[in-house]
């Protein structure tokens, strides 16, 4: 090579100048000495981050999903309740909302807050009957806290917290043999520790995700429940949903300090579950990141260690001619910066666009029904997060170059004489 | 609280059956069945008999009656449910096993389920009275029974009775025995039957001794209740149907 050979003694005599143009220079042209080779280690290396981003976008995607949905479903993202009603969901455990927190309810960063009557109560037919929850909600202040506003289907929705219907889930009505503009008898325990019991017509009939939000809860008007249980003016929760379902602390010790003596919960507190479910969804995510990576350095190393040796002889003449070996250390592990950086920025621009080609969602609608049991829903749409993206590309980067200190050590490593005297 | 009283009481009223009012008043027809089957108090002695395909099984029981919300039902035999009591006061009711020496009060979501595995529901003997104030009532037609007039009530549930039924239909006869008594769902399908096969003297009065519970879809299950013995108008002391007493059986 006539014009490396050149550089060389440009280098030997330049001697202060910096050498890191030099070795970039280097390192270019050393990786199109064998194109094939390296081609097929920046596709291996691109797969490997377009695929921690998708996966993470995917993850991230149907964890959103599930966390909106979940709070939709009558979780909202702030609930009040009086202290033991959470562990204990029955009428007894009510409260009548202090005036102070009405005001409360209406400031930023609350969009939506509503009361609800929320008990344990028994639906019968002319043929079954089935444990259900019984809501009592003011429709339309349930506006953008809950599913219940654009879920019913059939018929129509309730009207005003003194409707005097009642909208059931499709399903459940199937179960109850029982359908629209037909009567059905709800059963609970008033106020007064006796049964009070009431006949209702079904005025509409809703759609919901997952199933057991549609076998699981019926509504009435709230004032009707109240009527029915005899609480007067009393609740079983108030649930608030904000702008931002992440800073909430502000807002719950606002709540707090407003209404005393209740309980006033954030959706991580009342909803664990999908805390710990994201919490073990980063842990996924970091054991794919780091599977992806082993296989990828595994691949980076050998590939490096190959170049290496077959320029054992190069090296041991650069060393011959006074290159220092931290410019070899230097030049391989640009070798395989450079590599490394093209990997990344064609595996970000490939990842964006699939997860942009897939914006309309992946239906996975025929395993649906496995699905629906461990609660992810049929169609995910992905979500890039900046923060997955950005730890993918930091893992890539900085291990990757972790990984190449070995060959390029054991290039700078080289006895000029052996390595010329090599065949 | 319908089958104790249907079982117990359902009267004869020589004088009732010679006067012929003209307009005949559906939901007075009702009522005055009622009353009349519950008297002011009662003591019975019946059979139960549940009928299934495969299996069968008997029990005989002693039921005491006060007014319209008090009842009291204890197991006689067979030994192994023996002492078993139901106390229904109002629309409540409670459930005593001696065995584990417990009194448990049906909750809400039980009401809909089978008494002491019959075919009768722990709601159908604890509402029976409302069929005279949850619904409305229409004289449909007037047949004769063994040379009895026999009125055939429609009786349809208010909008908002705890009732699931579209609509029932009672035959009462003139001396006010509940004849028949049948259960429509709301697409007027017939769902169950309450009929009476048996009408005797017993305790100084007319009563319906033997009923029949059956669901129609089922045509091979039953519920039989053979009133064995029967007395009307004790004087029953009020101690009689408290959870004491249903724990501890006093009489």
């Amino acid at each position: 090579m006539p014009s490396e050979s050149a550089s060389e003694r440009r280098l030997a005599s330049s001697g202060e100048a910096s050498p890191a143009p030099l070795l970039v220079t280097l390192a270019w042209r050393n990786l199109w000495r064998h194109t094939r080779r390296t081609l097929v280690m920046l596709f291996a290396l691109l797969l490997g981050v377009w695929s921690m981003i998708v996966m993470a976008a995917l993850v991230r995607g149907s964890m959103e999903q599930h966390i909106r949905k979940e709070i939709l479903n009558l979780t909202a993202h702030v609930q009040i309740h009086s202290p033991a009603y959470r562990d204990d969901p029955a009428v007894e455990h009510r409260f009548a909302a202090p005036s102070s927190l009405a005001d409360a309810l209406t400031q930023t960063p609350i969009t939506a807050a509503s009361a609800r009557v929320r008990v344990p109560a028994v639906v019968s037919s002319e043929y079954e009957s089935a444990g259900v929850m019984l809501v009592g909600i003011d429709p339309q202040r349930e506006r953008g806290l809950s599913f219940i506003d654009k879920a019913v289907k059939l018929g129509r929705d309730l009207e005003s917290a003194g409707d005097p219907g009642l909208v059931l889930g499709r399903k459940l009505a199937e179960r109850l043999e029982t359908g629209l503009g037909r009567r059905v008898v709800l059963m609970s325990q008033g106020v007064d520790n006796q049964i009070s019991d009431r006949g209702f017509r079904v005025v509409g009939v809703f759609d919901a995700d997952p199933q057991a939000m549609e076998t699981g809860y019926v509504f009435i008007g709230l004032e009707i429940a109240q009527q029915l249980l005899g609480m007067g003016n009393e609740v079983s929760e108030i649930a608030v949903m904000t702008d931002d379902r992440n800073h909430l602390d502000a807002l719950v010790e606002r709540l707090r300090a407003t209404a005393p003596g209740l309980d006033v919960a954030p959706w991580t507190d009342v909803q664990p579950l999908l805390v710990l479910m994201e919490k073990v969804n980063n842990v996924v995510l970091l054991v794919w990141f780091a599977v992806v990576f082993a296989a990828m350095a595994f691949g980076l190393i050998n590939t490096l260690l190959m170049a290496v040796f077959e320029r054992t002889r190069e090296f041991g003449l650069f060393q011959a001619l006074g290159m220092p070996p931290r410019f070899i250390l230097g030049q391989v592990l640009a070798e395989s910066l450079i590599l490394l950086v093209l990997a990344l920025i064609l595996g970000n621009v490939v990842a964006w666009a699939s997860v942009a080609g897939l914006k309309g969602g992946i239906d996975l609608s025929m395993f649906a029904e496995g699905l629906q049991l461990v609660g992810i829903s049929p169609v995910i749409f992905p979500t890039l997060a900046t923060g997955d993206v950005l730890i993918a590309n930091v893992v890539v980067i900085v291990l990757g170059v972790l990984a190449s200190l070995y060959p390029a050590w054991r290039a700078s490593r080289y006895v000029p004489v052996e390595a010329l005297t090599r065949t | 609280m319908r089958t104790f009283s249907l079982l117990l009481v359902l009267l004869i009223s020589p004088l009732a059956t010679a006067q012929e009012a003209a307009p005949v008043n559906a939901t007075a027809l009702v009522k005055a069945a009622i009353e009349y089957w519950r008297d002011v108090s009662s003591m019975a002695v019946f059979e139960m008999n549940i009928h299934r395909p495969d299996w069968q099984r008997s029990m005989t029981m002693k039921v005491w009656t006060r007014g319209n919300k008090e009842s009291l039902v204890r197991v006689l035999a067979p030994a192994k449910d023996a002492g078993n009591g139901t106390l229904l006061l109002d629309n409540d009711m409670w459930s005593y096993n001696p065995k584990i020496n417990r009194v448990i009060k049906i909750p809400s979501s039980m009401m809909n389920q089978s008494w002491m595995g019959s075919d009768f529901s722990n709601n159908d003997l604890a509402k029976a009275d409302d069929l005279i104030d949850q619904y409305r009532h229409t004289l449909l037609a007037t047949e004769t029974h063994n040379g009895h007039k026999l009125y055939v009530i429609e009786a349809v549930p208010n909008e908002t009775a705890p009732v699931v039924w579209g609509r029932e239909v009672v035959k009462i006869r003139d001396d006010h025995i509940l004849i028949e008594h049948a259960f429509y769902d709301q697409s007027n399908v017939l769902v169950k039957q309450l009929a009476t096969t048996e009408v005797k003297m017993m305790g100084g009065k007319m009563v319906a001794s033997r009923e029949r519970m059956q669901r129609i879809d089922k045509p091979d299950e039953w519920t039989d209740i053979v009133t064995r013995e029967a007395q009307f108008g004790l004087k029953l002391p009020a101690s009689t149907f408290t959870l004491a007493n249903l724990r501890n059986p006093r009489n």
